[in-house]
C-alpha cells in the first residue's frame, strides 16, 4: 500500500498548474487527497506527475454577493461546515458538510475535489445539480462555465478535460425550502442513499438524489401534501433518472429518504431560504 | 498466613493501567518502529486467483529493479506449513504449482525498502490457468466441484456424536422445530497489522525475531520445528502488541520468510503487512453453518439439540491450529450452554475451500454456539407463545446441579446463570420494556429486545494458545527490594503488566508500583504458553499467585532468623517485614535483599543465596466456566433497514475480580466487536472467490457511534482455581451477537422475522418488512 514513484509540483497560480497539466497527460491535480492519495496507495493510479494546488491563494475564497455565492475549488468540507457566513446564509450547505466523512478528512478534503472525482454516493455534486449551480473551470484555452446539471455524465465521469481544473461553483439565489436527507450505514460512511428536496410553494418541487444512480439529477415533481401521494410521485420520479442501480431495496431507499429530506425541508425549511438569515 | 495475607489490597482494586500512558501518549514501541541501518524490507506479490496452476513466472524484471536485494520463490524458502502428518496437506509459505487462495504468497521481494519492493512486485508476470473455484461448503463436503487438494478429501475433519438414548428420546418429544443458522467470514483486524522483524547477531550466530504475536515461546518452536534451528539459538522479543483477539496466535507464511530471508541474506528484514494484507491474508473466521434442530415439550422444556456444524476451514489448516476445527470441535460441547438439555447430537464437518485458511478470532466457538442455542431458545418461546425469559427459567442449570456434567460430557463448576439473567432483566426493567415496546409499535416504531446467556470456558487445558496447560514465573526480588517478575505470557492490549503487578504486591508484602513485570522475551521470561483463550487471569494470575507466595515464604523465613522471632509472628506489607505487635522490631524488605545478596554470611542455613524463583501453577479442573447475561434493545429503522443499539446491560461472573476496569474494558470492547458480528462486519467473496471487502470502506467495523453506553454489574462466584479467578476475556464476544440479533428478532416479530444469518444487513431488514 505505497504509491508508485511520481513528480510533484507545487503550483500558485492556476494558469501554472494548468500548463503543467497540459505538459504531461498523465498528470493529476493534488488538492485534499482524499480520494486520490488512497487510489494511488492501492497503485490503482500511477500519476507521473501530481500538481499541488493547495497552495494558489485565489482557490481557498468564498465570496458572497447580493444574488449569488461563489465557493473556490479548495474550499475544505470542514470550513464549510464551520464558516458562519455559510450556516447563516446558506445552511443547506453546511449540514451537508456533516455527512461528509469523519472530520479528519472533512478537514482536508476540498468541495472541487469532490465535484471533479464525481463519486455518484458523494454528496456535492448531487447538492450543487440541485441548486443548478454553476461550475467554473480554466483550462489551456481560458475559463469556461459548465452548468451542474451537464457536467456530470456518469460513474466517476465528468465533462473536464484532463488539463482543466475546476475553480469555483457559482449558486445563486433561490427562496424556496429545502430539505436534506441521506442513509449510511455509519456516520461518515458514504450514503446508501441521499436527497436534496426543493418545494417550490406550489405543489410542486424537485429532487436530486445520490447514491442511487450513476450522476445526479434534478427532476421536477409534484410534492402533495398526501404522504402516500409524494412517495408515489417521488416513485416516478425515480423512474426518470438515467443511470438508476438495480441495487434490490434501493428505490424504497430513495423514496424513504426523499420523504425525509422533505419532512426537514418543512420542519427547518425556513431556514433553508437561501440567502435569508437563521441559525441550524 | 497473617491477616495482611488473607487481606490483599490490590487485587480487587479498580488499579488504573500502567500501560496506557504509553498507549495514550503514542510512546508505545512496535515492531513497525524497529529500525535498524541496513534494514529490508518484504513486499508479497499474491494470488491473484482463487484456485489456478502456475504455468511459469516471469521474475527478471523484479530482480533488475531498483533497491532489489532478492526476489524469491518457494525453491529459495521450501519450508512447508505441516509435514502432511495431521491432515495431509501442508501449505507451502510460497505458493509454486498452484494457488488456492486470493491472497496466498507466491513471491516474496526484499528489497532496500517497501516502495521499491512494491515497484518490483508490479514487475512480475505470472501465467495461470484458472480453475473452478471451491466456495461452497455444503458442495465441497459431497466433494463437488472438485476437490481442493487431489490428494486428500475436502472434509478434513469429521466427528459424530450422540449422547445415549438420543433418538428415542429426541423423538418422543411433543415439538420440534429446526434452523440452518449462518454465521460470515469475519477477521480481528487488529490496530496493528501482523509483522515480523529478524536479525541475525553476527557476533553470537543467534537469531533475534520480533514477531507482534500473543504465544512467544509457541513462535520460537515453531521457528525451530520449521527451520531446524536450535531453541537456545533463537530469542523472539515481542514488543507492543496492538490487538491479537486469536488472530495472531498462528505463525504465518510470511513469518518464515522473513527469518529465512534475515539468515540467508545475512541482514536485517522486516515485514508489515498492509490493512488489505492484512483482510486477504491474516486467518479468517466465523464460516459456519448449523443445521440445527430442537425437540420440546408444550411446557417449554427443551429435550434436546440436534446439529449438523460445518465451518469452511480455507484452503489449508492455519498453523499450527485450524480455526475450523476450533470453531466445531468445542462448540459441539458447549452448544447447550446454561441450559439443562438432557439430549445433544452432533455432527462436524470441516471442510477445505478456496479461501483464506479459517484460524480463531476472539471467542472462536462461542459467539456462534451462543447465537445457534439462544435462537433456539427463543424459536421455542415463539413456537409456544411463551416469554423467552420464562423458557430460558424453565430450562436453566440450577444452583444445586453443580458440578454439572452437561449432556456432550462437559464439566461445569459453580456459576451463577439465572442469578445472572435475572439481575439483566431487572437492570433494563423488562416489564416495562415491554409496556414500551407496545406502545411504540403502535406509533409505527420496532424496538426490540434480546437475551443472551452465556457460558465461557476459561483456563483450559489447551487452547490457541496451545496445549501448555501451565504458566510460569520468574520472580526476583532485586538488591533494592524492588520486585521483578517475567511471564511467558504475550500480551495484546489485556494489561497484564497491571493486573499480574496487583497480584504480586499482595502476596510479597510490596507496593504495586515495586512491581515490574516483564513478558515478550524467551531470552528473559519462563517457558509458557501465551495469552489466548481466557487463560491469562486463572492460570497467568494463579502462576503470580503462587510465585508471589513462595517469594513471601522466603522472606518470612529470612526476617524470622534475623529478628530473633517465630516465622508464625511475622507480617509482611508496604516494603516492610515486622514482628507482630512489635513493630519496632522490623527490617525493609531492601534491607532483607542486601542481605540475601551481599551479606550473605548472615543467610540461615537451608535458605539459598540471593531472592529468586520460578513457579509454575496448573487448575486442577480442566476448565472453569464464567457466565453471564447480555440483553441488548435495539430500535430498526423499518424503511431504511438500519438498525441502532437504545440499551445494553452486562451481568458478568467471571469469579473474583483482579481488577474491575479491566475487566469492564474486556467487556466494552467485546460487545463493540459484538454489535460488529451482528450487524457490520462480513468478509464477502464474489462467485469467482475474489474477496470483494479489502478495506475498510467495504469491511465495516463499529466505530464509537454505533457503540452504546454499557451497563455492567458484577456477580462473584469464586473458581476452585488459585484466587477464585476465572477467565473473561472472550465472554462478552460470546453473549453479545446472540442478544443483538434476538433483539432484532423480537423487534421485527410482527413481521415474522428471525434471524439466522450473521450479520444482519439493512437490506436483510427490508426483505421481511417487505414480505
Ligand atoms: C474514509 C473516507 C470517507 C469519505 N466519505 C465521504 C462521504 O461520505 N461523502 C463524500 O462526498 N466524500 C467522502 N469521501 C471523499 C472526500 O470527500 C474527498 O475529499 C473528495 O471526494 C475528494 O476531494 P479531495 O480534495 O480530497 O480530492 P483529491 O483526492 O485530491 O482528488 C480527487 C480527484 O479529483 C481531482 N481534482 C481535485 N481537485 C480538482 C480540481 N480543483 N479540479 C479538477 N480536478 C480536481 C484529482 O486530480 C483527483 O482525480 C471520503 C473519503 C474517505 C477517505
Amino acid at each position: 500500500m505505497k504509491p508508485g514513484a511520481f513528480e510533484y509540483r507545487k503550483a500558485t497560480t492556476v494558469k501554472d498548474a494548468v500548463a503543467w497539466l497540459h505538459s504531461d497527460l498523465n498528470s493529476k491535480i493534488l488538492a485534499g487527497g482524499q480520494s486520490l492519495v488512497p487510489v494511488m496507495n492501492f497503485r490503482l493510479a500511477h500519476p507521473s506527475l501530481l500538481v499541488d494546488i493547495n497552495e494558489i491563494a485565489a482557490l481557498h475564497q468564498i465570496t458572497f454577493n447580493a444574488d449569488t455565492v461563489t465557493l473556490g475549488a479548495l474550499v475544505r468540507h470542514q470550513e464549510m461546515a464551520e464558516s458562519t457566513e455559510v450556516r447563516d446564509r446558506l445552511p443547506l450547505l453546511a449540514v451537508t458538510a456533516r455527512h461528509i466523512g469523519h472530520w479528519a478528512i472533512r478537514n482536508r478534503g476540498t468541495l472541487g475535489g469532490s465535484l471533479a472525482h464525481a463519486d455518484p454516493a458523494s454528496e456535492w455534486p448531487a447538492v450543487m445539480v440541485a441548486l443548478e449551480a454553476q461550475i467554473q473551470v480554466e483550462g489551456p484555452d481560458g475559463a469556461r462555465t459548465i452548468p451542474a446539471s451537464e457536467f456530470y455524465l456518469g460513474y466517476y465521469t465528468t465533462e473536464l478535460a484532463a488539463d482543466e481544473i475546476v475553480t469555483a461553483v457559482t449558486i445563486s439565489r433561490t427562496r424556496h425550502r429545502l430539505g436534506f436527507a441521506e442513509v449510511a450505514r455509519r456516520p461518515g460512511d458514504f450514503a446508501l442513499a441521499g436527497s436534496i428536496v426543493e418545494d417550490f410553494g406550489d405543489g410542486q418541487g424537485s429532487v436530486t438524489w445520490f447514491g442511487v444512480a450513476g450522476k445526479p439529477e434534478r427532476v421536477v415533481l409534484a410534492l402533495p401534501e398526501e404522504e402516500s401521494a409524494r412517495a408515489r410521485s417521488f416513485q416516478s420520479a425515480l423512474g426518470k433518472l438515467s443511470q438508476l442501480d438495480d441495487d434490490r431495496h434501493r428505490q424504497q431507499l430513495a423514496v424513504t429518504v426523499a420523504e425525509r429530506a422533505f419532512q426537514h425541508s418543512r420542519l427547518t425549511g425556513h431556514e433553508y431560504l437561501t440567502f435569508e438569515g437563521g441559525q441550524v | 498466613m497473617t491477616e495482611q495475607a488473607m487481606r490483599p489490597q490490590f487485587m480487587g482494586a479498580r488499579v488504573k493501567r500502567v500501560e496506557d500512558p504509553r498507549l495514550l501518549t503514542g510512546q508505545a514501541r512496535y515492531v513497525d518502529d524497529i529500525e535498524v541501518p541496513g534494514m529490508l524490507e518484504v513486499a508479497f506479490v499474491r494470488s491473484p486467483h482463487a484456485a489456478a496452476k502456475i504455468l511459469s513466472m516471469d521474475l527478471e524484471a523484479a530482480r533488475h529493479a531498483p533497491g532489489v536485494r532478492a526476489v524469491w520463490t518457494f525453491e529459495d524458502c521450501p519450508v512447508m506449513l505441516w509435514q502432511r502428518d495431521t491432515y495431509e496437506v501442508g501449505q507451502p509459505v510460497l505458493a509454486h504449482d498452484e494457488v488456492r487462495y486470493v491472497g496466498e504468497p507466491i513471491v516474496a521481494i526484499i528489497a532496500e525498502n517497501r516502495y521499491l519492493a512494491e515497484d518490483a512486485a508490479e514487475l512480475v508476470t505470472i501465467r495461470y490457468e484458472t480453475k473452478t473455484p471451491v466456495l461452497d461448503m455444503v458442495d465441497a463436503i459431497a466433494e463437488s466441484p472438485r476437490r481442493v487438494h487431489p490428494e486428500a478429501q475436502n472434509v478434513f475433519f469429521h466427528k459424530v456424536y450422540a449422547s445415549k438414548g438420543f433418538d428415542e428420546a429426541f423423538n418422543a418429544a411433543e415439538h420440534h422445530l429446526s434452523e440452518t443458522f449462518r454465521t460470515t467470514r469475519q477477521t480481528a483486524v487488529t490496530l496493528e497489522p501482523r509483522c515480523t522483524a529478524a536479525m541475525l547477531d553476527p557476533a553470537s550466530g543467534r537469531m533475534t525475531i520480533y514477531a507482534s504475536t500473543q504465544s512467544p515461546h509457541r513462535v520460537r518452536s515453531d521457528m525451530c520445528e520449521l527451520l531446524g534451528w536450535d531453541e537456545n539459538q533463537i530469542r523472539v522479543i515481542v514488543p507492543e502488541v496492538g490487538g491479537g483477539f486469536g488472530m495472531k496466535a498462528n505463525t504465518y507464511p510470511e513469518d518464515i520468510i522473513v527469518v529465512s530471508a534475515a539468515q540467508k541474506l545475512r541482514k536485517p528484514v522486516k515485514w508489515v503487512s498492509d490493512r488489505t494484507e492484512s483482510l486477504l491474508s491474516d486467518v479468517h473466521a466465523r464460516d459456519d453453518i448449523h443445521e440445527a434442530e430442537v425437540a420440546f415439550n408444550s411446557d417449554g422444556k427443551i429435550v434436546g439439540f440436534r446439529d449438523h456444524l460445518m465451518a469452511d476451514g480455507g484452503a489449508y489448516p492455519a498453523y499450527p491450529f485450524s480455526g475450523a476445527v476450533g470453531e466445531t470441535s468445542l462448540a459441539s460441547r458447549v452448544l447447550t450452554g446454561p441450559y439443562d438439555i438432557p439430549y445433544i447430537a452432533t455432527t462436524i464437518d470441516c471442510t477445505y475451500s478456496n479461501k483464506t485458511p479459517l484460524g480463531a478470532y476472539r471467542g472462536v466457538w462461542g459467539p456462534i454456539a451462543s447465537f445457534v442455542q439462544e435462537g433456539l431458545i427463543d424459536r421455542v418461546a415463539r413456537a409456544l407463545g411463551k416469554d423467552p425469559a420464562d423458557i430460558r427459567r424453565i430450562n436453566m442449570i440450577r444452583p444445586d446441579q453443580f458440578p454439572y456434567r452437561n449432556s456432550a460430557g462437559m464439566v461445569y463448576d459453580q456459576g451463577s446463570y439465572g442469578e445472572s439473567m435475572e439481575e439483566a432483566l431487572k437492570l433494563v426493567d423488562y416489564k416495562e420494556f415491554r409496556r414500551r415496546q407496545d406502545t411504540l409499535r403502535h406509533e409505527g416504531r420496532y424496538v426490540g429486545i434480546g437475551i443472551s446467556v452465556f457460558v465461557e470456558p476459561t483456563a483450559m487445558a489447551s487452547s490457541e494458545a496451545g496445549s501448555v496447560g501451565y504458566e510460569s514465573v520468574f520472580i526476583r526480588i532485586e538488591p533494592t527490594g524492588k520486585v521483578t517478575a517475567a511471564f511467558g505470557l504475550g500480551p495484546t492490549g489485556q494489561g497484564h503488566e497491571t493486573t499480574m503487578a496487583q497480584l504480586i504486591a499482595d502476596q510479597v508484602g510490596v507496593n504495586f508500583e515495586d512491581v515490574v513485570i516483564l513478558h515478550g522475551d524467551t531470552d528473559s521470561a519462563p517457558f509458557g504458553g501465551g495469552t489466548g483463550g481466557s487463560r491469562s487471569g486463572p492460570i497467568g494470575g494463579g502462576a503470580a499467585l503462587v510465585a508471589g507466595r513462595e517469594m513471601r515464604a522466603r522472606l518470612v523465613k529470612l526476617a524470622a532468623h534475623l529478628l530473633e522471632a517465630g516465622e508464625e509472628d511475622i507480617e509482611l506489607g508496604a516494603g516492610k517485614a515486622w514482628v507482630a505487635g512489635v513493630p519496632d522490631r522490623a527490617m525493609t524488605i531492601k534491607e532483607l535483599a542486601e542481605v540475601a545478596y551481599t551479606h550473605v554470611k548472615r543467610i540461615p542455613e537451608g535458605l539459598p543465596i540471593g531472592l529468586e524463583l520460578v513457579a509454575r501453577y496448573q487448575p486442577k479442573r480442566a476448565v472453569s466456566f464464567s457466565n453471564g447475561t447480555h440483553i441488548a434493545e435495539v430500535e430498526v429503522d423499518v424503511l431504511s433497514g438500519l438498525i441502532r443499539v437504545l440499551n445494553y446491560v452486562v451481568v458478568n461472573d467471571c469469579g473474583r475480580l483482579i481488577n474491575p476496569m479491566i475487566v469492564e474494558g474486556q467487556i466494552q470492547g467485546g460487545v463493540a466487536q459484538g454489535i460488529g458480528s451482528a450487524f457490520l462486519e462480513s468478509l464477502r467473496y464474489d462467485e469467482h472467490g475474489q474477496l470483494v471487502t479489502t478495506s475498510l470502506m467495504d469491511y465495516l467495523l463499529p466505530e464509537a457511534t454505533e457503540v452504546p453506553r454499557i451497563t455492567t454489574r458484577h456477580l462473584v462466584t469464586p473458581s476452585e482455581g488459585e484466587g477464585g479467578i476465572k477467565g473473561m476475556g472472550e465472554g462478552s464476544l460470546i453473549g453479545a451477537p446472540a442478544a443483538l440479533v434476538n433483539a432484532v428478532s423480537d423487534a421485527l416479530a410482527p413481521f415474522g422475522a428471525m434471524v439466522r444469518q450473521l450479520p444482519v444487513l439493512p437490506n436483510d431488514v427490508l426483505d421481511w418488512v417487505n414480505a
